[in-house]
């Protein structure tokens, strides 16, 4: 009863709804035993949520869990470790002031009577150190150590556990170029050793070098699995499979606009931007113009210098080099993160929206009420009780508040970072046409996204960002030709469309022509 | 803001509960009858209208700083300060009293509120500035600047001010005086209650609005709530901490007016007895509401002078554990009446 490849973890329809929001919906596919499995995706995309649900540190709403094929449910991470899993998290889970030693054993001490057995433990760490080329110091503190030893520390605590199927929730995001290439080939002794390694990642050309076979998903869903046997992935599908390629076309049909006085009217120019951030080149030469009664897309992987351009643009940051110029401009920003960034979940949707509106000092409860309910009239948003706090809002409705805020407010330049992102589908119709409404008040409108049906829904203008430049960009013309081809494409699914293509490979950093 | 109210309320009243039950078994434990305790408290405390002023006198002080503590709290700042800050502007508002003694008694008044609060203020700004330009947190740079202002205040009074072999400044004249409330109502007799009881009523009132119903207000909790967001708002993070820093130590400077111009007319070292401290409990017991908080600052006053009364049944340092528990079971009660609620999924 030898199968050829056995099956080390199994997801069997998993789906996680966090309220009205489905952070994974009927996930299915598995990952083989003694192979490095890739999950890819977006932020927020349901990646981290998927493998904290096979971490045991949440539970689904439905679907069941196999390890090596024996159904499991785990009611904490010490079943899952128990069972050999283990996780490395995007945060290490560290204590400062202890050596490596002390971290690894934390737990797990070896003891001999009731005292540590050190000796005893070092001799094992030491011996898993240079079975994997680990090339770490025990005994140093971890405040002393690097970014990528505290990774390994965190790697031999695995090893300690004897965890057989090792989940890494984006590994590289703290890594230089050199230390990745040295963890990747850490992974593949793992591989030899005959373990399981299931790697969260959105950097595709990581994924080519080390995985056998990819997962990706998109809004929770699992949209594309590599087969087993092509080796040779293709970037493209799979870029194109992380932001989107199937075109849902909601009811954002776009008018065209009748816009007075079409003759440049420029509202926020970049030019030739240099910024560093913690001694990181951010913004390396970056152009940006910004005209009113357009939608600038910018298109790109995150973290390629999105944030970057709204900061300098909203005045957060100051200490770039280059031209910023802004003719007396109003801004409103719609951020990407709308918890850490958007709202104050505490308080109510009138009590968010004074924040920027104009009032007289002095704020009464009638006030407050009465913006509250005209919100929610006006851009739909579903709450049950006027006087309740933000927090207990979907975060489709939680957007919706923060769009009315800012769009209420009237500003000649409205930025919209990520505005569809963890927000159900009847949300992001809504949200699609109130940013084309901007663009037909004659505002300027500068949209980020990482997903393409949205750029290409949308924008006027596309231009790709990567490293910190605009890598190219796409005038209506050609993007106008591509929403004629997408209408004849549709019956011919097989052939992907050459923009998109033009786009998936500057988004990765490979320039056509 | 209804529900939240009365979770509130109910987390409050549960731990004022197993307040109770605790000290009630740790006089047990004593060999104290509990019962024959809390009765000598409650007549003292209430039976007379001299225990009742005495107990009103006491929370004046602690209504005044606590809601001065409360602006800083709600933007999230974790102000130790209050003791040395309030000492500061007391100091002053007694100098001015003395060497302005000679002005109508209005304006003198609004003269030595004015400059007390602009200094108490400024020693406010201090640990703020700190804060802005270098991250320092305000706890450590509130703390410390406690000794060194005392260390201060206790300088120029000594050296420059204080009468001969005292520790205390000069009278004001007797003209300038607040009025006792037993002036007016017998029934108070012989107690300091003193117009600075009204006055701290006023101002918590004018607290209360000030932070929940003004602008600025709203924008001084956002920053407390979610300062990232609250930047990307557009609110000015650092203008909302120098200004709360600013009115919350200036507020704190008027706990001095009960002692100087409603009881001895002097500024005496020492004479806050750690109201600046007490006053940080009081705050977070009526989680920062200044209206809650002239109800918890009375119920700090009643243990206070209850705890004197019963001195000689047991010392009077239990009501300081009194004290240390209530802060201890508000902590793990509310913790546990909010995961309560929230699992449910109400708040």
């Amino acid at each position: 009863m030898h199968c050829l490849k056995m099956t080390a973890v199994e997801f069997i329809n998993i789906t996680k709804k966090f309220g009205s929001f489905f952070a994974n919906r009927d996930i299915s596919f598995s990952v083989e035993k003694n192979t490095v499995h890739c999950i890819l995706g977006e932020n927020g995309a349901g990646k981290t949520t998927l493998m904290k649900i096979l971490f045991g540190m949440y539970r689904q709403d439905s679907g069941s869990l196999k390890i090596s094929g024996e159904d499991i449910r785990f009611n904490s991470p010490h079943d899952a470790i128990a069972k050999g899993i283990g996780m490395v998290h995007q945060h290490f889970m560290l204590i400062d002031d202890f050596t490596v030693m002390e971290n690894i054993i934390l737990g797990n001490e070896i003891t001999k009577g009731i005292r540590i057995d050190f000796d005893k433990t070092a001799g094992i760490l030491n011996e898993l150190i240079s079975t994997y080329s680990l090339n770490l110091d025990i005994n140093k503190k971890i405040s002393e150590i690097s970014i990528s030893a505290q990774q390994k520390t965190e790697i031999l605590k695995l090893l300690f556990r004897n965890s057989d199927i090792l989940i890494f929730d984006e590994p590289t995001a703290v890594l230089s170029p050199a230390e990745t290439d040295e963890f990747f080939k850490i992974i593949g002794k793992f591989k030899s050793s005959g373990k399981t390694i299931i790697f969260i990642t959105h950097k595709l050309n990581e994924v080519r070098k080390i995985s056998d076979k990819v997962s990706v998903l998109r809004r929770g869903m699992l949209v594309y699995e590599s087969s087993n046997e092509n080796r040779n992935l293709d970037l493209n599908i799979l870029s194109q499979a992380i932001v989107g390629e199937t075109v849902v076309k909601a009811n954002t049909e776009k008018a065209d606009i009748v816009f007075p006085g079409n003759d440049g009217r420029n509202a926020i120019s970049l030019r030739n931007i240099f910024l560093k951030k913690d001694n990181v080149s951010r913004l390396k030469g970056l152009n940006l113009d910004l005209y009113k009664g357009e939608i600038h897309g910018i298109c790109g992987v995150e973290g390629n210098g999105q944030n970057e351009i709204i900061d300098i643009i909203t005045g957060l940051e100051t200490e770039f080099e280059g031209e910023f110029s802004n003719p007396g401009c109003s801004i409103s920003l719609v951020p990407d993160d709308r918890l850490k960034k958007g709202m104050i979940s505490e308080f109510t949707i009138g009590e968010n929206i004074i924040l920027k509106k104009k009032s007289s000092n002095f704020i009464s409860e009638r006030l407050l009420d009465r913006i509250s309910t005209e919100t929610a009239e006006k851009y739909d948003v579903r709450v049950s009780d006027i006087k309740s706090n933000l927090s207990s809002l979907s975060g489709g409705n939680q957007q919706k508040v923060i769009f009315a805020r800012e769009t209420e407010l009237e500003s000649d330049v409205m930025i919209f970072s990520h505005p569809t992102r963890g927000v159900d589908i009847n949300a992001t119709v809504f949200i699609h046409s109130k940013i084309i409404e901007q663009r037909n008040k004659g505002k300027a409108v500068l949209l980020i996204s990482s997903d393409l049906d949205e750029l290409f829904a949308l924008s006027d203008k596309i231009s790709v960002i990567y490293n910190g430049a605009i890598a190219g960009t796409f005038g209506s013309e050609e993007l106008s030709n591509f929403r004629n081809e997408e209408l004849i494409r549709k019956s011919d699914e097989s052939t992907g469309s050459p923009l998109s293509d033009k786009i998936g490979k500057l988004m990765i950093g490979i320039k056509t022509e | 803001m209804n529900t939240k109210f009365r979770i509130n309320l109910i987390s409050i009243s549960l731990s004022l509960i197993s307040t109770l039950l605790i000290v009630f078994v740790f006089l047990l434990i004593l060999n104290k009858n509990p019962f024959e305790i809390f009765s000598v408290i409650f007549t003292e405390v209430f039976a007379s209208g001299y225990g009742i002023g005495q107990t009103l006198f006491k929370a004046t002080p602690l209504i005044i700083c606590g809601c001065g503590l409360a602006v800083c709290f709600h933007a999230s700042l974790f102000n130790i300060g209050a003791e040395g800050q309030l000492n500061a502007g007391s100091f002053v508002i007694a100098l001015v009293a003395l060497k302005a003694g000679s002005l109508p008694f209005p304006i003198l008044f609004i003269l030595c509120i004015v400059c007390g609060f602009v200094v108490s203020g400024i020693t406010g700004i201090i640990p703020a500035y700190i804060k802005i330009k270098k991250g320092v947190s305000e706890v450590i740079t509130t703390i410390m600047l406690n000794f060194i202002i005392l260390a201060l205040v206790n300088y120029f009074l000594v050296d420059f001010f204080a009468v001969k072999a005292t520790m205390h400044t000069e009278k004001i004249a007797d003209s300038n005086m607040l009025m006792k409330f037993s002036d007016i109502f017998p029934f108070f007799e012989g107690s300091s209650l003193n117009m600075s009881f009204v006055i701290a009523l006023l101002l918590a009132f004018a607290s209360y609005i000030f932070i929940y119903k003004t602008k600025f207000g709203y924008k001084l909790r956002a920053a407390g709530f979610n300062e990232t967001a609250s930047r990307y708002i557009g609110i000015n993070i650092n203008k909302v901490i120098l200004l709360s820093f600013f009115t919350g130590a200036g507020i704190t400077s008027l706990a001095g007016i009960n002692y100087i111009f409603g009881y001895k007319g002097f500024y005496e070292m020492g004479f806050s007895s750690n109201v600046g401290f007490t006053a940080i409990a009081v705050a977070l017991l009526a989680r920062n509401n200044p209206l809650g908080i002239i109800f918890s600052s009375l119920l700090f006053a009643v243990l206070d002078y209850g705890g004197l009364s019963v001195n000689q049944l047991v010392p009077k340092e239990i009501m300081l554990v009194v004290q240390g528990i209530i802060i201890l079971s508000i902590l793990a009660v509310d913790r546990i009446v909010k995961s309560y609620f929230e699992k449910r999924g109400i708040a």
